[in-house]
């Protein structure tokens, strides 16, 4: 990977970089050592000092505690439809407008793909009033549709699937067209599978995307039972200062980052290519 | 196996006209080659029968049936591509099987005609295994293939050896020439190489800057290039060109070099016109020999094993190939003497059309 | 390739028509991106418009209705010395964490840009912090942050220094977000800043070390200038994306103390649906929305430049 790695005469310096980034990798975790840490301690004793974290006993009673009383399971619930929705919506919404900008030609398709580029550059922020307007009208707060669909409007996934597209060679199109498949068979038998690992791509981003949204789902969502984990999680911090549960809330913490940093280990492959490719392009 | 008719058929790319009003007739069962150089429309004019590109205007006709307004899959041609274009994904057998499936061919048979394809391609052994897997010459026997079992109506190749290994392009045109005296059918090959299209083509097509420049039988192209493109185009080392004056010699042209040498050519000097006139002439067309008439000094020596070539300026500051033997003597500075076979020799006007002896 | 007995073909193109697609433009083919605009015109461009329609109009909070005001909520807004203030808050915040984002991510890359699995395993330390939602990201900062109990309030008595009340004090608050921002989303400069350097070519170190340069001249004649433009990306990047802080400021700080550290996008929260001032809340994203705009027009062009080189 590196291009001056075995360059000779270079070592000691190398040693002595990673040792500095290995020291600020330290620091850098210290954070989540610390949360870790609290969330295993007694709540009473935190409510002394959370200097008692350095010594025992620690208990496991909170993460107990998640199971017994709190929404977190409901939340993860939700978050869990709520991504799996948009991850679906935008695969599905994506591939097809992805396959139709780079190789299905119509009529005014060139000024349509950039007119949805142009759609990159609006910030949620600009649609967010009238889009909670809108599903006001619509009576549709505190629904999954309505925490869903705004999310399969990103043109982020039509362009990164166009691009992908538009980087397989051409001539199997038409091998495929030569051996008389229709345009849907060649989208779906002969390109398709050839965007696995764009889907991957935008799959994890999307799911990742949807699951810490903030902003939407809590304009959205304002019944708890209807909170994302996101918004749960923001819930519980309101009242932090006096909070009886510091570690209680720790290990709520812990217990909902979970998921999405299992999501991160087993995918870490795809979601650094990602980030990678959307450099390079 | 049909016959293929383009009817003056043209295309355009936005304002540029890439193809216009060409003709031609490939007959039932023949090999043609498209020659020329990169961006001279062959590949395009290949694509239109194929129906990868839109026809502009004419008439392409297929077996007798006109094509040019039906779907690429439905006009019954099978094209290998300059990069195959295998489906990655799939199988060997599902890459070869796909067509067929395509047009509702029953199992037994797409199982029947895979099996006897392979076992002419001498790829059974491969069916299993996927495009990622297979080295570039057995990719192109799959590509090959992949045509083969769809028994068309004719087979385009789109320059289907540039990607190979130069051992493996020369075996690869024995392997297609054998197929096509087997199989006899109508054939159009795609190539810029023009070794490719001599051995292999019943009938050249040399094209240049979208148009054609000659059709015709290897050796007619060879032999008797019908401009200047195509003599230079076409045998290498590529044909030595000098300015020449005439003289009549009783009815048939010699040529005066500017050193003063005359070269007796066979062509009739009523034919010429008048103008500016050069003398084409082949390399071997041009010997080193102590009794030749042409004095010139060697400035490289090229050996090639069974030949040499001799890089030679003339008297006048004009500079040509000629060929010498295997074991040739000749070093770069030598002062040698050139005997030239005026019988070979072609004349070019100032337009580039040549004008040949008798036949 | 030895006898050829390919059966004629039993005529296979006449057992079934054929269906094949053609080149060429066909209508047909728009229903490949229909269902997609279906979403892009309802849920992206209507909004857009409708969002400019409403920050025109006055809403009226006894009858539910509202009218026509022009241009009045822009003019309320550039009076209004929270909005005013948010606006400089977020230009702040954009000018003390991009330039760091730049240099940090910068600084990892090249410590990191190494096949071994230690560097790795760093850099799935560095970036592993973007995955976690901005709700758990404050909840561990504000048990760092907290006063007298937390991580750095302990570290700096055991020091035997005053401790700082970072997420109270008006002048360290934004200070505050900034830093816990850095530390959450370091990972994705870092990232790109990677996917350059291993786009030079290995050769270009191999012949500035043959020509003896050291590692510094290496860095500053070949690794800076090949990935000028990721630099231009990653700061135009996080312009935008930093100018959108919302969920640090809203849980961190609320705001406070006293505005100092309200972004504008907590104050079109605020004003949309908590006061629901609808109308106005509406101007003010769009004038967010026009600042960010500038910044993605930049980058259209940044990248474009390169296209054209």
């Amino acid at each position: 990977m590196a291009a001056s790695e075995h360059i000779v005469g270079r070592g000691i310096g190398n040693k002595l970089i990673l040792f500095t980034v290995v020291l600020v990798a330290v620091i850098w975790m210290l954070p989540i050592a610390w949360t870790l840490l609290l969330s295993f301690k007694p709540n009473s004793e935190l409510m002394i000092s959370t200097a008692s974290a350095f010594h025992p006993p620690y208990t496991l009673k909170n993460y107990a505690d998640i199971f017994q009383t709190s929404g977190v399971f409901r939340w993860l619930w939700n978050s869990a439809v709520v991504s799996v929705g948009v991850t679906v919506g935008i695969l599905v919404l994506s591939s097809l407008a992805g396959y139709g900008f780079a190789r299905a030609e119509f009529k005014g398709r060139d000024i349509i793909f950039v007119l949805v580029l142009l759609g990159l550059a609006v910030p949620e922020q600009a649609v967010i009033i009238a889009r909670h307007q809108m599903f006001s009208d619509l009576k549709m707060h505190n629904t999954y549709p309505a925490i869903i669909l705004p999310g399969l409007s990103s043109a982020f996934g039509v362009f990164l699937m166009t691009q992908y597209f538009k980087a397989i060679p051409k001539d199997i199109d038409e091998a495929a067209m030569l051996d008389n498949a229709s345009r849907f068979k060649i989208f779906w038998k002969v390109l398709l599978p050839l965007t696995i690992p764009a889907q991957a791509t935008l799959g994890i981003f999307s799911f990742l995307g949807a699951w810490n949204d903030y902003l939407w789902p809590l304009i959205s969502a304002t019944k708890p039972e209807m909170f994302t984990i996101t918004v749960g999680m923001a819930s519980t911090q309101t009242n932090f200062a006096q909070s009886e549960g510091l570690g209680f809330l720790m290990a709520q913490a812990i217990f909902a980052g979970l998921p999405v940093f299992v999501v991160y280990l087993f995918f870490q492959k795809y979601i650094v290519r990602a980030v990678a490719g959307a450099a390079i392009s | 196996m049909s016959s293929i008719e383009l009817d003056s058929v043209s295309k355009r790319f936005g304002s540029v006209e890439v193809i216009s009003e060409l003709s031609l007739t490939v007959h039932s069962g023949e090999f043609v080659a498209f020659l020329g150089p990169s961006g001279c429309g062959k590949s395009t004019l290949l694509r239109m029968i194929a129906g990868l590109e839109t026809v502009d205007g004419g008439e392409i006709r297929i077996g007798g049936e006109r094509v040019d307004n039906l779907p690429p899959g439905a006009r019954g041609v099978a094209m290998v591509f300059q990069h195959y274009a295998l489906y990655p994904h799939m199988t060997v057998f599902d890459n070869l099987a796909f067509g067929l499936k395509n047009i509702g061919t029953p199992t037994e048979e797409i199982g029947r005609r895979i099996e006897e394809a392979a076992r002419i391609l001498e790829i059974s052994h491969l069916l299993k295994r996927k495009p990622g897997q297979l080295s570039g010459g057995q990719r192109q026997r799959v590509a090959i293939g992949r045509a083969l079992v769809k028994d068309p109506k004719a087979y385009l190749f789109d320059e289907p050896l540039s990607n190979l290994d130069a051992a493996l392009r020369v075996r690869t045109r024995v392997e297609l020439a054998r197929l096509h005296q087997q199989t006899r059918a109508t054939t159009i090959f795609v190539t810029h190489d023009q070794v490719e299209a001599m051995t292999l083509a019943s009938r050249i097509v040399v094209m240049n800057a979208r148009k054609v420049e000659q059709v015709g039988t290897p050796m007619e192209i060879y032999g008797r290039p019908a401009t200047e493109f195509v003599a230079r185009f076409v045998g290498s080392p590529a044909m030595n060109f000098l300015t020449i004056n005439l003289k009549d010699r009783g009815g048939f042209a010699s040529a005066v070099l500017g050193d003063g040498s005359v070269i007796e050519t066979d062509v009739p000097i009523n034919i010429l016109p008048s103008g500016e006139l050069r003398v084409g002439l082949r390399a071997e067309a041009i010997r080193v020999r102590e009794d030749g008439a042409i004095p010139g000094k060697v400035e490289v020596v090229e050996r090639l094993g069974d030949r040499t070539h001799a890089h030679i300026r003339l008297a006048d500051g004009s500079t040509l190939v000629a060929e010498d033997k295997g074991i040739s003597q000749v070093q770069p500075g030598d002062s040698v003497r050139l005997a030239v076979e005026g019988a070979t020799a072609h004349l070019f006007d100032a337009d580039g059309l040549a004008y040949h002896a008798r036949q | 390739m030895t006898d050829v007995t390919l059966s004629p073909g039993k005529a296979v193109a006449a057992v079934k028509r054929p269906t094949g697609a053609s080149i060429g433009p066909r209508w047909s083919n728009a229903l490949f991106v229909a269902p997609y605009l279906v979403f892009y015109v309802v849920l992206l461009v209507y909004p857009l418009f409708k969002g400019i329609w409403m920050s025109m109009l006055q809403s009226d909070m006894f009858d539910n209705t509202s009218k026509y005001a022009g241009m009045a909520n822009y003019h309320r807004l550039f009076n209004d010395k929270i909005f005013i203030g948010t606006v400089w808050n977020t230009v702040w915040f954009v000018v003390m964490t991009v330039p760091v984002f730049v240099a940090i991510g910068l600084l990892l890359a090249l410590a990191l840009n190494s096949s071994d699995r230690t560097a790795a395993v760093l850099r799935a330390i560095f970036f592993g912090t973007s995955v976690l939602s901005v709700t758990i990201v404050t909840i561990i900062w504000k048990m760092m942050y907290m006063p007298g109990n937390g991580a750095i309030a302990s570290i700096f008595k055991l020091l035997g220094l005053e401790p700082v009340a970072f997420v109270t004090s008006s002048s360290l608050a934004l200070v505050a977000i900034a830093i816990c921002t850095i530390w959450w989303i370091i990972g994705l400069p870092m990232m790109l800043f990677l996917a350059a350097l291993q786009q030079i070519p290995g050769e270009l170190y191999e012949a500035a070390a043959l020509d003896n340069a050291s590692r510094w001249r290496s860095f500053w004649s070949i690794t800076l200038p090949s990935i000028r433009r990721t630099m231009l990306v990653v700061v135009i990047y996080e312009i935008v994306a930093q100018f959108q802080l919302f969920g640090q400021a809203q849980l961190l700080t609320q705001g406070g103390p006293n505005n100092a550290s309200r972004p504008i996008v907590l104050f079109i929260y605020e004003q949309g649906f908590r006061s629901w001032n609808l109308g106005y809340a509406a101007a003010a994203s769009e004038i967010l929305f026009l600042i960010m705009a500038v910044a993605a027009l930049a980058q259209f062009f940044v990248s474009r430049k390169r296209v054209e080189e």
